[in-house]
């Protein structure tokens, strides 16, 4: 096991969960060191410093979403939620309450591993310089300005304001709640889930080459959306 | 059961009837004497006799110079006959008595004297008397038959309109109030049944002051589990103001009928027997709906039963089927792995995976469906972007999806339509996967969406084999698989699964064969929510 590479905390129970995930992340230079609670967990951080933590949410004692809380309260460590099935209210106050991003098990070792190298990316360089480029997408945030295929493209305030959230946060999931905090600010419309499916409709028929099957902005049913700039990590289970 | 003896053992109705229609009396009698002659004439007729005998006196004084004297005793005796017909057996009595007397003062000589010089007007005399005294007898026998035909006649309708509507109803709750109802119109009394529920004896059915006291189910529980009567007029809790008969019929005890006793009178014998024919037709309504109950529960039972067999060999064929593949191919891999080129070991492993996915597929569609029988499905409606949902639902099938030719058909100007984006995401997952899996790989896939009638439509159309003609609809049951459905994989519950999540959008799903082969699948959603 080398110690020499990026430190990741793997925080389950499941003895079983927690093997597979050690031999797998080692094998690919990962500095792995685990903790099969919540409390343990927590204890563990201050002393290890991991640069990624990947958090089960049914822990026993207090759940993944609590410590992802407390968590909160003084780093800003990229974190991983794993979640099963029929835990989506959890998953998505983990998601709000700042978690990163979730995988739901069962899930392929090269799934998580893209995650955690792109959670490892954002962390490492929180500016992004002034100008955004992904595929033939390039967002000139200094500029206020969004070209496809060198092409301008004219978007509203409000779709810009929400393609710009999407951008900062480059791969990072956004559930609904944090984009309508970002892009309509404090107030809780009524409507704003509504007008965020529009918003996001509109950008992508503006962005994409074919709108139902994107490449830059992608949905998490029931969760929220991200910009995409990696390549395709198809899930290994459908 | 116990030997039914003589107070309980309930003649049959037949029996009651036949008695009714033997009765002496012709029907045109029953008639004439019967409605007019009153139960009970008092005191107050006794001088009606009196009076018309005086007035006959009178009579007799103004045509006695015509009519000779002992023609006259006819008239008398006219008197009597009518008196006994008209006001009963005391005004009958007292208008002979004071016709014997009237007569022989007035018209026996020696006139205006109780005295009785010729022999003969003696015998007239004795005879007018004797034959006033018969007659009122008679006629009071005669009466007494006619109100008892009067009220068989009235038993045996009552009987016949309850035989009736006891034939008419098979649910139990509305013999039960069949049965009180006509007791109650009958015998003007209130009545109380008791059933055995969940083996506690308890009140079906009670009206007015009846309440269930401690004592009375006392009672009741004795005569349920003894099979005789109770009660008021019995051996068994006499000083109950309620009379207690069991319901029992060829299967048994099935209840307890109660009714309160009528102080103010001696029952009488053939209204005892009416409340036994009742209790009698009761308790073979009461079982016969018992048994129709049975026959359901059994019949729903079994097909319950049958899901489940269906569902235990499903699971149990197809969680083993990849089990057996994962097992069979980590162990190749473990203990054979040096023998084992690397591409050899990689294919086993690649086998135990996808048959791990199979597996886990399973567990979420059975989960799925639990949920959805369960209830526990809550649909979220809010308004979506159909084009996002497919192009989820496209994102969610992975490779699979990326591989195979599928165009997408939704129009631009499409509204947002209220649903609970997950699920029909997973709705829309589920029918392309089938399509995926059900056509070859070159064969087109495609998905459109459109308004039609005020619904969204949503079709995922494929150049598959097809589904034959009478099993389109079987295709949404349950465990159901076409019988070209070799492909392995399936669980038998995606379509199901859909169905009853459109469903719960109160939204259609339907199956189509399509011209030149191939099926399409079609759900429509409202466009309001629901």
């Amino acid at each position: 096991m080398s110690d020499q590479g990026p430190r990741v905390l793997i925080v389950d129970d499941e003895v079983a969960i927690r093997r597979f995930l050690r031999s797998s992340l080692a094998a690919h230079g990962y500095s792995v060191h685990d903790a099969s609670s919540g409390e343990e967990a927590l204890q563990m951080v201050p002393a290890v410093r991991p640069d990624v933590i990947i958090l089960d949410l049914g822990l026993p004692g207090i759940w993944g979403t609590e410590v992802t809380k407390c968590l909160r309260e003084w780093t800003q460590t990229p974190i991983i939620i794993l979640s099963v099935e029929g835990e989506e209210a959890a998953k998505i106050n983990a998601l709000d309450a700042g978690a990163d991003d979730y995988l739901t098990k069962p899930f392929g070792a090269g799934e998580l591993l893209a995650r955690i190298r792109a959670a490892l990316r954002r962390a490492a360089k929180p500016e992004d310089g002034p100008v955004f480029v992904t595929g033939d997408l390039q967002v000139d945030l200094a500029g206020r300005a969004v070209r496809l295929r060198d092409t301008d493209v004219q978007l509203t305030p409000t779709e810009y304001s929400l393609l710009k959230t999407l951008v900062i946060h480059a791969n990072k999931l956004l559930t609904h709640r944090q984009l309508v905090r970002e892009v309509w600010g404090g107030a809780h419309y009524e409507d704003a889930p509504h007008l965020l499916r529009v918003n996001i409709s509109n950008l992508r028929r503006k962005l994409e080459t074919d709108p139902a099957r994107p490449r830059y902005i992608v949905t998490e049913p029931g969760v929220g959306y991200r910009l995409r700039t990696e390549p395709v990590v198809a899930p290994s289970v459908i | 059961m116990r030997a039914p003896n003589t107070t309980s053992l309930n003649p049959p109705a037949q029996f009651y009837i036949r008695k009714i229609t033997t009765s002496r009396l012709p029907p045109r009698m029953i008639r004439l004497l019967g409605p007019s002659a009153p139960n009970n004439p008092g005191w107050r007729v006794l001088p009606v006799g009196f009076a018309l005998v005086v007035f006959l006196t009178v009579v007799g004084l103004w045509i006695e110079p015509v009519i000779k004297a002992p023609n006259l005793a006819i008239l008398y005796m006219l008197a009597v006959v009518m008196t006994a017909l008209r006001w009963g057996r005391m005004a009958a009595t007292i208008s002979a008595i004071s016709g014997a007397v009237l007569f022989d003062y007035f018209f026996v000589p020696p006139p205006r004297t109780f005295l009785v010089s010729d022999g003969w007007y003696l015998i007239t005399l004795v005879g007018l008397l004797t034959i006033g005294l018969l007659v009122s007898m008679l006629t009071l026998a005669a009466r007494e038959e006619a109100q008892t035909a009067q009220r068989r006649e009235e038993y045996t309708s009552a009987l016949y309109s309850l035989t009736e509507a006891l034939a008419a109803e098979s649910d139990l709750d509305r013999i039960l109030d069949a049965i009180e109802r006509h007791l109650l119109e009958t015998f003007q009394r209130p009545i109380i049944i008791w059933m055995p529920v969940d083996g506690r004896l308890k009140a079906r059915i009670s009206n007015s002051e009846l309440a269930t006291a401690a004592s009375k189910e006392a009672a009741a529980v004795w005569v349920f589990e003894n099979g005789e009567e109770a009660g008021c007029g019995t051996a068994r809790f006499m000083d109950s103001r309620v009379h207690y008969l069991p319901l029992k019929t060829w299967k048994g005890v099935v209840g307890v009928l109660g009714l309160q006793a009528d102080t103010s009178k001696e029952p009488a014998s053939d209204e005892k027997h009416l409340l036994d024919t009742f209790a009698n037709q009761a308790a073979l309504a009461i079982t016969r709906a018992i048994l129709a109950q049975e026959a359901q529960r059994t019949a729903v039972l079994q097909e319950t039963d049958k899901l489940q067999k269906a569902l235990l060999s499903s699971i149990s064929h197809n969680f083993r089927t990849p089990l057996a593949s994962v097992i069979g191919a980590l162990n190749s891999v473990l203990s054979d792995g040096a023998l084992l080129d690397i591409s050899t070991q990689r294919e086993l492993l690649k086998t135990a995976q996808d048959e791990a996915k199979r597996l886990n597929r399973l567990v979420q569609n059975l989960l799925d469906m639990t949920r959805l029988e369960g209830g526990a499905v809550h649909v979220r409606s809010e308004p979506c972007d159909v084009q996002d949902v497919v192009g989820s639902a496209l994102e969610q099938l992975g490779d699979a999806a990326r591989e195979r030719l599928i165009t997408i058909a939704i129009p631009p100007d499409l509204p947002l339509v209220p649903m609970d984006f997950v699920l029909i995401v997973q709705v829309v997952v589920n029918l392309v996967d089938n399509s995926l899996k059900y056509s070859s790989a070159g064969a087109p896939i495609e998905v459109g969406a459109s308004l039609k009638h005020d619904q969204l439509q949503i079709r995922v159309a494929d150049r598959g084999r097809g589904i034959a003609e009478q099993d389109l609809e079987r295709v949404f049951e349950k465990f159901f698989r076409g019988a070209s459905a070799e492909t392995p994989g399936g669980s038998g519950l995606g379509l199901s699964i859909c169905k009853g999540l459109v469903e719960a959008h109160h939204g259609r799903i339907w199956a189509e064969r399509r011209l030149n082969g191939g099926t399409e699948m079609i759900f429509s959603l409202p466009l309001e929510a629901q």
